[in-house]
């Protein structure tokens, strides 16, 4: 592979032990899967649960990291300030608490961004079209190859966190053009995209891409005023029941101005259709009913129209005594919806609103007594269902039934 | 018999084989409390990969496997070497963020040669195989 002569001395130690080993695991790892050489990143974004040791081993002698990073939310629900609130048992909390106090104070000296979101792009990660960058989280490596039209390889968290401290990726995969082409169109019939719920678009993705797995995609037939909060219900499905790296969406993203275009003028590999039929039958998947002990929403993380959405269902009601409701959403948009009054709202209530991840919730932290959840988000679904071991079962829901089911009381 | 391979994390080392004839991810097919590998089936011995050399086909996905491999080599529970056929992004990544020799692109299916409890020795791209 070939190195500039700032990457040689990197990748010889002038830059300190940590950066020297990032890069050696970045070269072995490009001649591996073809790179001919490195490419310096816009931005990355990183999870915040790495072994402290490994994380210390990475960045040993370095005084900055060399890309602009944001952090991942908490994974498995976990929220240092609201643990307690949420339920979550001690044992498991306090584990999980040291290790955030040794990561937080790497993260404060090597200038990690404590963003703790899905969605950094809303916090003030935001790629041009074309940058070339190394962000982590299914649903974000996704939103950000579509949405933005940036450039993400599906990265494991050791080549990301790598790229983050040395500010370098190998060059390859979907970073290069004819990689980023779609294979498969998607086709709507007989729907009506301006009608679909959150969840219903939801039900899209998660048939898609379980049908696509991890081929890029094109969905024809929706409209450009589709909200980022409807869209990421759509894409986050897609590499949760696949590994569906790019979802162009003609005449919404960036790289499908037209249909020939996402399809670099190639022929289509295969055409999907989705109609009510798919969308019915995929949200049966996670159905069933009775009584719900808790609802978790923000996931992918809620925005403050979101937020707003909540707080109006919840005005003047109360979360039943056993029952409870997480929501997830950056701490960033926490304050701002704080400043607007709908935090006061939906905590009054009895909710939990946490920067941390609302999907990757194993039984250990889900409250004693928890047996049946219901979501808006198929993701949530998805991975608490195979997490908890069947322990917990989850249920589909809009987000006004998944409101209605734990509050009865008005106030 | 001596068989060559691509050294993707070059190393020496020699020990017994444990075999898992799937895709291989350090996330839902192995635990890294105790090295026990989840097999498919009925079986009476459980397998276990701790201070053993890994042959199997390939991995697949779970982008956190890296860290799970590093926590697993913590408790003593990791394998000292990674043996594949083709080796995908993740399984790379893994092996190198346990620093452990990682080889692949052999002449032929690597599982046809090795079989559990076999001795492995791992000398950069080259594997001896004993027993």
């Amino acid at each position: 592979m070939h190195l500039t002569r700032q990457e040689k001395e990197m990748a010889t130690g002038k830059y300190g032990a940590g950066v020297e080993k990032c890069m050696d695991i970045l070269v072995k790892f490009g001649e591996t899967f073809g790179a001919e050489r490195l490419i310096e990143i816009a931005s990355a974004h990183t999870m915040p649960n790495e072994p402290v040791e490994l994380l210390k081993e990475m960045t040993d002698g370095a005084e900055q990291i060399q890309a602009f990073t944001t952090l991942h939310s908490m994974m498995s629900g976990f929220s240092p300030h609201q643990w307690r609130k949420m339920g979550i048992p001690e044992t498991f909390a306090l584990a999980e608490a040291s290790d955030f106090e040794q990561r937080q104070k790497i993260y404060r000296r090597l200038g990690f961004y404590q963003t703790y979101t899905c969605l950094p792009m809303l916090v003030g990660n935001l790629p041009r079209k074309g940058d070339c960058v190394s962000w982590i989280g299914s649903g974000a490596q996704l939103m950000v190859n579509s949405l933005i039209g940036a450039r993400n390889n599906r990265d494991g968290t050791l080549i990301n966190l790598a790229s983050a401290i040395t500010g370098r990726s190998p060059l390859l995969g979907l970073f290069l053009d004819e990689n980023r082409y779609a294979d498969i169109v998607v086709e709507l019939k007989g729907l009506d995209p301006l009608q679909l719920s959150a969840t219903d678009l939801g039900a899209v993705g998660y048939y898609v891409g379980g049908k696509a797995q991890d081929k890029n995609i094109v969905i024809n037939g929706l409209p450009k005023s589709l909200r980022i909060d409807q869209l990421k219900y759509l894409m986050a499905p897609l590499s949760t029941s696949g590994a569906v790296s790019i979802c162009h969406i003609v005449g919404v993203t960036p790289e499908a101005l037209t249909l020939e275009q996402a399809l670099g003028r190639r022929k289509a590999s295969d055409v999907l259709h989705v109609g009510y039929k798919e969308i019915e039958a995929t949200k049966a998947l996670y159905g069933g009913n009775g009584p719900i002990d808790m609802v978790v929403l923000g996931c992918p993380h809620c925005t403050v129209p979101e937020l707003r959405e909540i707080a109006a269902l919840l005005e003047r009601k109360r979360i039943g005594s056993h029952q409870r409701l997480w929501v997830g959403i950056p701490y960033q948009m926490y304050y701002l919806a704080e400043k607007m009054g709908y935090v006061q709202i939906v905590e009054k209530a009895g909710g939990v609103i946490a920067s941390s991840c609302m999907a990757t919730v194993p039984d250990a932290p889900i409250p004693d007594g928890v047996k049946k959840i219901a979501t808006n988000s198929f993701k949530a679904a998805h991975y608490i269902t195979r997490l908890t071991k069947g322990k917990v079962s989850v249920s589909i829901q809009d987000m006004p039934s998944c409101i209605q089911a734990i509050t009865g009381k008005t106030i | 018999m001596k068989l060559k391979g691509r050294a993707i994390n070059s190393g020496q080392v020699q020990a017994e084989a444990v075999t898992f004839d799937a895709p291989f991810s350090f996330i839902g097919d192995f635990d890294p409390n105790t090295g026990e590998i989840h097999v498919e089936g009925p079986s009476l011995s459980k397998k276990n990969l701790a201070n053993k050399i890994l042959v199997c086909p390939s991995g697949k996905g779970g982008t956190i496997a890296p860290f799970i491999a590093y926590r697993a080599k913590q408790k003593g529970t990791a394998p000292v070497g990674i043996l594949c056929n083709k080796a995908d992004p993740v399984l790379c990544e893994s092996a190198l963020a346990i620093d452990i020799p990682i080889l692949d692109s052999f002449e032929k299916d690597i599982l046809t040669y090795i079989k559990d409890g076999t001795i492995v020795t791992i000398d950069h791209e080259s594997v001896e195989i004993r027993g």
